[in-house]
Order: structure tokens, then C-alpha cells, then sequence
């Protein structure tokens, strides 16, 4: 078990370094590399050398990537160029925001999907059946930010309900219920894609699994059908659910930045979005790495559980084996 | 009747039996028909669409709907029914030659790892780890705001983003197919490695490669109008759909009606690439149970029941 955490563990830093190299390589690929960003036109070629080293960009890239690396490690992304603030200071509260949004839309999807899943997958082709299968089809088809501006048309403008988008009104700044009434629309944006697909996983898993001998066997030995579902299958039922969980993830942050920026959220998505047309690139570093570390973390935890909620599967120092 | 006759013949042949199969999916059919009629739009944009649709006209914005304007103008007076029209082209455009370039990219890496195995298939499975850890949206939008947005690149970084699930398909196929004894009858006869996973072993791992490809020209079209909407795919004056709904969300208070076009119509492209593609999928697949609905079950046991009293 040990073993195998290290082994995950040194595998997922790995991995990230990558990512941090790749994102830095592919910022300083830019034609005109980050330097385009603070030279004005007119200014002297002197004066952008006096700038260019002011920002240490004069030096070898590697250098460049260890420097910042460095840094980073200790928790320094570096300051924005626009501004010259620490990009921890937009960094932190975005990474809050996001996940006070994208936490509450999952647990509530998965309080959704779950039990809905169960109950579809007992009755098959029924009419609550084909009601998740017709929100499976809608959710995959639609483009979630699509969903969302219906949504603002529907319930902000005509309707007058709920507010158009921000976290926050003008003078209601960081109270609860001001809060609670901007996350609404949003949050439904977002349990739309994640219905989508946990339902089907969720159906077809508990599918899979009533199909299974033993649970003939359980139902054939007289074992309420309540028990049987809730007992014998479900358990097993909730493996490969808990792996979809872990691989979702990129899926659902993506989804994110767009509903953020549908809904004006001050999250990390629209950091990123908003920083990408600026190429303010220590914040689309702190971002990138940051995104990743959530996403690799989380598919950390998943292999974890799954091997928790699994006595089947061993954990070697060769990876995941199911005997 | 004519069943009965024609099986003693010769046994219907698997591409017919899937043909039939899909045919008699009716959301397939649907799905196809919807497909058929957005690639005729497309294709035939410029004959029916009534306007050019990047022609601004500024004493005729924001109007409702009328005769001269079917579905109104927009907030600088370009006519969105024409519009809309031409938007049909850049998603299918984006849509296929993504799914394309992923299937190629895909089924390359794939057939390498899956035939040579061994250190190059680990090296390469942990590049698609790596890749599928990453929100593909987020190196999108970075490589399209670092390098600007132009329509190749947008098709290149969609491409380079999502052939992923194709390469863990076909080397799965591979590695089931590169055991079988054809394979090592060709290397007995000397037939050389890419030749055999070129011409022997893709050929037999084309029906899983067509029904990831079908998902893929969906996952494509949202790809494109989430990138259009962020101001990062289709620049003006060309049209595509989510251009027209980053605009529509911008004049939202004005005229809320427009966000709902552009949406719809990506939303029922999308739709009907799913259903072909779902119909592809359970066609191919012979352990797919038919499923029968209940109303014609009944008439069935009616029926038999009829008989025998």
C-alpha cells in the first residue's frame, strides 16, 4: 500500500512538472515571446533592455524556468506585469470561488445521480428511465454555457427571480444569502453536465452489477429486493463510479471557466480566460499549475478510495491489479 | 417469406446486417436526417441565405422579425437568419476535420503502442495520462490567445487535444488483434511491421475507430463554439455560432431572443451527430440487445396468444 502511494505520489509530481514545463515552453514559443506584453510603441530598444532585465527575462530560459520553479515551490507566483501585484493575491481568492461553485454543484449532482441512477437502473425504460436518458442526450449535445444564458434570460431577466450574475450585489458584499441567491443559476448550469454523464455511469454500473450471479444467487435465497439493491449491489456498484468521479474532473473544470465566465463568477476559470487575451503569463503559469495539482490530486484520491471501497483490488508497487 | 428463401442462398453480410440495424434505430434515422439537412445548409449557404451575413446595417439594428428579416437583425443590423446559415458551415467544417485529424493522430499512436508494446506503449500511455490530467480547454485557450486565432491553429490545438480517447481504443484493439495467427502468418512471410498495422490489423479495428470518431465531431462542434463564445476560435467578419452567442449574452437586455438560435442550432447538430454516432455504435456491436418496446411486446403476445386459442 505504502509503496504504491510513493510510487502514485512521485508519479503524479512528475507529471505536473511536466505541465509547468510544457505551459512555460509553450509561453516563451509566443512570437515576440512575454516582452510583448510590456513594450509600448515608441519606446527605445535600451529602454526595453532595462525592462526586459528588470523582469529577469534576459536570462536563458532554463534559468528562467528554475527561477520561477523555485519560487513557485515556496509559494511565489511571481508579480502580474500589468499591475506589478503578487499573482497569490488573485490566485487564492479565485481558487476559493471556483470551489465554493464547482464543490456545491458536484455534491449536489452526486446526491442527484446516485440514487436516481439506482432507482432507473430497477426499472428499466421506465418513465423516469427515459427522462435521465433524455437529460443524458441534452446534457452532452448542449453547450453548457448555452444552458446558462438561457437560464439568465429565463430566471434574470423575464422572470426577475434571481440576479443576472456575480457572486456578490453591489452592497451585500460576502453575506450568505446574497451569495446563496448569485450561486442558483450557475450551480444548475453546472449539475447539468455532471447529470449527464454520472446518471449513465451510475445506471449502467448498478446494470452491470444486477446482472451479476451472485446477485441472482441473493435474490434466489429470498433476500428482500430492497436489501439486494442497496446491500449486495450497490456496493460493488460504486467502483467504476468512483473512477469516472476521478476522470471527469478536466472535464468539469473546463465546463467551470465557461459557466464562470458566462456568469461573470470571479473564479479561476475567468482568471484565466480574462489573463489569456491579456498574456499576463505569471498568472496563466499559477493558474495551470494550480488547475493541475486540484485535477491530479483528485484522480489521486479517487485510485485511493477505489482501492478502499474494493477488497479486490491489491496495490502493488506495479500499479492498480484486480485479482 | 422471402427470409426464408433467401437463407438458404447466402448469409446476409455484416455490412448489411449493420446497415439494417441502423436503419431500424429510430433515433438514428432521426439523428441522420437532422445531420443531412445542417451539412445541405451548409453546403448551399451561400444560395439561400438572403443577406451577406457579415453586411452591417445600422439603420436597420436590432429589429424583430419580418418579412425582409426573418429572424431580425442583430445589435450592428446583420441579418441573423443569414448568419445563422453561414455558422453552419465553420461547425461542420471544425466538427469533421477535428474528429478526422483526432482519428489519424489517434489511431497512429495507438497502433504503435499497441503493436510494439513494451517500453514504447508505457512511454506513450503516460503521455495520454498526462494529456487526459489537463483540461484540454484551458491549453486551447492558452495556445489560441499566445499564437492568435487563426481558423488552422484553432483546428490543430482541437486536434492535438482530443485524440486521446481514439489512441487508448486502437491500441486496445492491437493488442487483442497483434495475437492473432494472420498476423503471424504476414511476419512469417515477411511482411513488413507498418504494413501489417496499416493494412492488417487497422482495417480490422475500424468499427470501434468510426463510432469514436462520430462522438468526436461532437465533442468537436461544442469544442468550437465554447473556444467562438471566449472570443478565441472564429474571429469576425466570419460567423460561427458561438461568436453569435457572445454577442447575443452582450446585447442580452436588448434582445434576449437571439441567445436562443445560435444555441439550438448546436445544440440539434450536436444532437444529431450523438444519435449517428450512438446508432453506429449498437448497430456493430452484435452483443447489443434489440430492445423492444412494451406497446409492440403486447401486440406480439396478443397475437401469438390469438393463434393457439
Amino acid at each position: 500500500m505504502w509503496e504504491y502511494l510513493i510510487r502514485r505520489i512521485a508519479q503524479s509530481l512528475l507529471v505536473l512538472l511536466l505541465i509547468s514545463i510544457v505551459t512555460f515552453g509553450l509561453i516563451h514559443a509566443a512570437p515576440g515571446g512575454p516582452a510583448t506584453m510590456f513594450i509600448k510603441p515608441g519606446q527605445s530598444p535600451e529602454m526595453v533592455a532595462v525592462q526586459m532585465k528588470q523582469w529577469g527575462l534576459d536570462r536563458p530560459l532554463p534559468v528562467q524556468y528554475l527561477d520561477w520553479l523555485g519560487r513557485m515551490v515556496r509559494g511565489d507566483f511571481g508579480n502580474t506585469f500589468r499591475a506589478n501585484r503578487p499573482v497569490g493575491e488573485l490566485l487564492w481568492p479565485a481558487l476559493k470561488n471556483t470551489v465554493i461553485l464547482m464543490g456545491t454543484a458536484w455534491v449536489l449532482s452526486l446526491l442527484v445521480a446516485i440514487p436516481w441512477g439506482i432507482y432507473n437502473s430497477t426499472r428499466q425504460y421506465g418513465l423516469s428511465d427515459n427522462l435521465a436518458a433524455g437529460i443524458g442526450y441534452a446534457g452532452f449535445a448542449m453547450p453548457a454555457f448555452w444552458f446558462g444564458i438561457i437560464l439568465q434570460v429565463a430566471f434574470a431577466l423575464k422572470l426577475g427571480w434571481l440576479p443576472l450574475s456575480d457572486m456578490y450585489s453591489m452592497n451585500h458584499r460576502g453575506e450568505f444569502f446574497d451569495l446563496l441567491r448569485h450561486m442558483v443559476l450557475p450551480v444548475m448550469t453546472l449539475v447539468l453536465i455532471n447529470l449527464a454523464s454520472y446518471l449513465k455511469y451510475s445506471r449502467a454500473s448498478m446494470l452491470e452489477v444486477l446482472g451479476q450471479d451472485y446477485v441472482r444467487t441473493a435474490r434466489a435465497k429470498g433476500v428482500p429486493e430492497r436489501k439486494v439493491v442497496f446491500r449486495h449491489a450497490l456496493r460493488n456498484a460504486l467502483i467504476p463510479i468512483i473512477t469516472v468521479l476521478g476522470l471527469d474532473l478536466p472535464y468539469i473544470v473546463g465546463g467551470a471557466a465557461l459557466t464562470e465566465t458566462v456568469f461573470n463568477w470571479p473564479g479561476m476559470g475567468r482568471l484565466f480566460v480574462d489573463n489569456a487575451m491579456a498574456r499576463e503569463y505569471t498568472v496563466l503559469m499559477g493558474v495551470t499549475v494550480v488547475t493541475a495539482f486540484v485535477v491530479i490530486l483528485g484522480n489521486l484520491l479517487a485510485d485511493i478510495l477505489y482501492a478502499a471501497v474494493d477488497p479486490r483490488v491489491r496495490l502493488t508497487g506495479k500499479g492498480v491489479t484486480s485479482a | 417469406m422471402s427470409e426464408v428463401a433467401t437463407l438458404s442462398t447466402k448469409p446476409e453480410s455484416l455490412g448489411r446486417q449493420v446497415l439494417r440495424k441502423f436503419f431500424s434505430n429510430k433515433l438514428a434515422i432521426m439523428g441522420l436526417v437532422m445531420l443531412l439537412f445542417f451539412i445541405v445548409v451548409a453546403l448551399f449557404a451561400s444560395s439561400i441565405a438572403p443577406y451577406d451575413p457579415a453586411k452591417v446595417d445600422l439603420l436597420s439594428a436590432n429589429k424583430g422579425p419580418s418579412d425582409a428579416h426573418w429572424l431580425g437583425t442583430d445589435n450592428i443590423g446583420r441579418d441573423v437568419f443569414s448568419r445563422l446559415l453561414y455558422g453552419s458551415q465553420v461547425s461542420l467544417v471544425v466538427g469533421f476535420s477535428v474528429a478526422a485529424g483526432a482519428v489519424i493522430l489517434g489511431s497512429l499512436v495507438g497502433a504503435v503502442a499497441g503493436y510494439f508494446g513494451g517500453w514504447v506503449d508505457t512511454v506513450l500511455m503516460r503521455l495520454i495520462d498526462v494529456m487526459l490530467s489537463f483540461p484540454g480547454l484551458f491549453l486551447n485557450i492558452l495556445v489560441l490567445a499566445i499564437f492568435g486565432s487563426h481558423f488552422v491553429y484553432l483546428i490543430l490545438i482541437m486536434v492535438f487535444t482530443s485524440w486521446m480517447s481514439v489512441a487508448r481504443l486502437v491500441r486496445g484493439q492491437f493488442l487483442q488483434l497483434r495475437e492473432m495467427q494472420y498476423v503471424e502468418a504476414a511476419r512469417a512471410i515477411g511482411v513488413p511491421s507498418w504494413q501489417i498495422m496499416f493494412n492488417h490489423l487497422l482495417r480490422n479495428a475500424t468499427g470501434p475507430i468510426i463510432v469514436a470518431a462520430t462522438l468526436n465531431v461532437g465533442g468537436a462542434i461544442l469544442g468550437e463554439s465554447a473556444l467562438s463564445f471566449l472570443g478565441l476560435g472564429v474571429q469576425a467578419p466570419q460567423t460561427s455560432w458561438g461568436q453569435m452567442l457572445s454577442n447575443a449574452q452582450q446585447y442580452m437586455l436588448v434582445n434576449p431572443i437571439f441567445a436562443v438560435y445560435p444555441g439550438l442550432c448546436i445544440f440539434l447538430t450536436v444532437l444529431a451527430v450523438n444519435f449517428v454516432g450512438d446508432g453506429i455504435r449498437d448497430a456493430m456491436d452484435p452483443r447489443q440487445k434489440i430492445h423492444i418496446p412494451k406497446g409492440r411486446m403486447a401486440q406480439w403476445r396478443a397475437r401469438f396468444s390469438k393463434s393457439r386459442a
